[in-house]
């Protein structure tokens, strides 16, 4: 089976020609949301942060990541021009990428107005240049997609997470690639997962994401929202129960690697199949997390509601037949009133992401995305838990 | 018909697909969509909540998914709703003000010292 994709000059694939937008510190979002009106293929990538680099060096890794991603075909990156995250840190690993990537500091370009003009007239040279892109026939083998779950309620047990589940089991025996995170919601999962490591080494460090992420969240001083109240009232009653139900979406395959991302590293899938990674339980930023580690989209899970990210095109499926609407792109409700079976829903899953890696927009693309956000570690919190002395580097 | 789900052999619980009345009976379907057992409620089951097929004791683990999703904290009897006021988590469990609200809203007596503990 294959799609039809943009070829990448370092021989990767790309499902969409976007043109990210980097705001190197908060203070250039402004400028660069002035200059993204301008084109339908920009998308702004912000350090809401700050604009210093101490303590926020997960950050950067992830804005270059994210510039890796081979959705992006184009890069601009702004800076203010008094902080100290410097354009050149971030586009100095993109040389090898071979993407156009161009930077404009506002200080040194002469003021927000002008800045704003120039920005626009590299957009029209980065469009000249996605014009030019054609789609080619490429294998499942180079396709990677992130598989997250969010508002999910009774349904995403019973149709979502198990329809979804099953195919990112026939993605893989495709050749494909499928990256699932949570890991806090993975609390009670643990005889499961070493059944599926694929090494004893590989258990070892899921055990210790894992367990580092039960740590961050049982820190005293606030209540820890392991679920939200809707959640329970729409029937899950314990974080273990929340965690069984979402771990179907995971499918069934061995468990390669899980892939960290920290202020030293973004570890990327090594070869086709199924990985853990760090990706967060919070949509934003797991948008941003999985487009980090490269993948084209993502497969997202949810009693009916519309997360969408710009950069990363999200398929939504849904089993909640109160809940769904057109923001959902698979219907699954015939799994919960006993219509249709899992082996026709995850079918239907396989279609639809085919159909969109080759260009077909999904139910929200263009309309409802969500921010980009910069989600990050805690480097002062890690250090005092003792997370830190053991991470990959 | 009332549709509940088993999802795994060994589950002490059935999760509801429609909303029960106290007093209706529950039809409990397994995976592959088979009537396997009916089972009278004692309580109001709300759509996508659960309903315990056998009696359970306080501190007995709850299964479901085949696995250990909490620990009963109550003594649970068949037909009864099993939810945040007879069962907490075995790891990280929601905080008690939190469950509460969640009782609050869906009409769950909240018995006076209510803690949740065994």
């Amino acid at each position: 089976m294959n799609f039809k994709g943009f070829l990448r000059p370092d021989g990767s694939v790309g499902i969409r020609n976007r043109v990210l937008i980097i705001a190197v510190d908060e203070c250039c979002d402004g400028i660069a949301r002035a200059i993204a009106k301008t084109s339908d293929d920009a998308v702004v990538l912000t350090n809401a942060y700050t604009c210093m680099l101490g303590g926020n060096e997960e950050t950067l890794n992830q804005m270059i990541a994210n510039a890796e991603n081979p959705n992006v075909a184009a890069v601009l990156v702004l800076a203010m021009g008094c902080g100290s995250i410097l354009p050149s840190q971030v586009m100095e690993p993109l040389k090898s990428t071979g993407k156009p990537v161009e930077s404009l500091i506002c200080q040194t370009v002469g003021g927000t107005r002008k800045t704003v003009d120039a920005g626009v007239a590299i957009l029209k040279g980065f469009e000249a240049y996605t014009n030019t892109l054609i789609r080619e026939e490429v294998p499942m083998s180079k396709l990677v997609v992130g598989i997250k779950c969010g508002g999910s309620d009774t349904s995403s047990g019973i149709a979502s997470n198990p329809s979804v589940g099953l195919a990112a089991d026939k993605l893989i025996d495709l050749g494909g690639t499928c990256i699932g995170g949570e890991l806090f919601e993975l609390q009670g999962c643990q005889d499961a997962l070493r059944a599926r490591a694929s090494s004893p080494e590989t258990y070892l460090k899921i055990e210790r994401l894992i367990e580092n992420e039960r740590m961050r969240w049982s820190v005293e001083g606030t209540d820890v929202e392991t679920m939200s109240i809707g959640n329970s009232i729409g029937g899950l009653t314990t974080i273990e129960e929340k965690s069984l139900g979402a771990m179907h979406k995971f499918g069934s395959k061995e468990i390669v690697d899980i892939l960290e991302i920290n202020d030293k590293v973004v570890e990327k899938p090594s070869k086709s199949g199924f990985y853990l990674s760090e990706a967060t339980m919070l949509c934003g930023g797991a948008g941003v997390n999985y487009a980090s580690y490269g993948a084209h989209m993502i497969l997202w899970t949810s009693g009916a509601a519309g997360f969408e990210n710009p950069l990363v095109p999200v398929i939504r499926v849904s089993g909640n037949e109160d809940l769904i609407n057109d923001d959902i792109d698979v219907d699954a409700t015939g799994i919960m009133n006993g219509k249709e079976n899992l082996d026709t829903v995850s079918n239907r899953v396989i279609d639809k992401l085919v159909e969109v890696a080759s260009g077909q927009p999904t139910q929200l693309e263009g309309l409802g995305g969500a921010t980009l956000t910069l989600y990050q570690k805690d480097q002062r919190l890690d250090t005092l838990l003792n997370i830190r002395c053991n991470k990959a580097q | 018909m009332n549709r509940f789900v088993k999802m795994h052999d060994l589950d002490m619980v059935a999760t509801a697909l429609v909303d029960l009345k106290k007093g209706e009976t529950a039809h409990i379907y397994s995976t592959d969509n088979v009537l396997i057992a009916e089972c009278e409620s004692l309580d109001h089951i709300p759509y996508g909540n659960k309903i315990a097929l056998i009696p359970i004791k306080s501190g007995e683990q709850i299964v479901k998914y085949g696995a250990n999703i909490g620990a009963c904290t109550a003594e649970i009897q068949r037909g009864a709703l099993v939810h945040v006021h007879n069962v907490k988590s075995n790891v990280v469990d929601i905080p008690p003000v939190f469950k509460k609200e969640i009782m609050r809203q869906m009409g769950i007596d909240v018995k006076e010292g209510f803690t949740n503990e065994f």
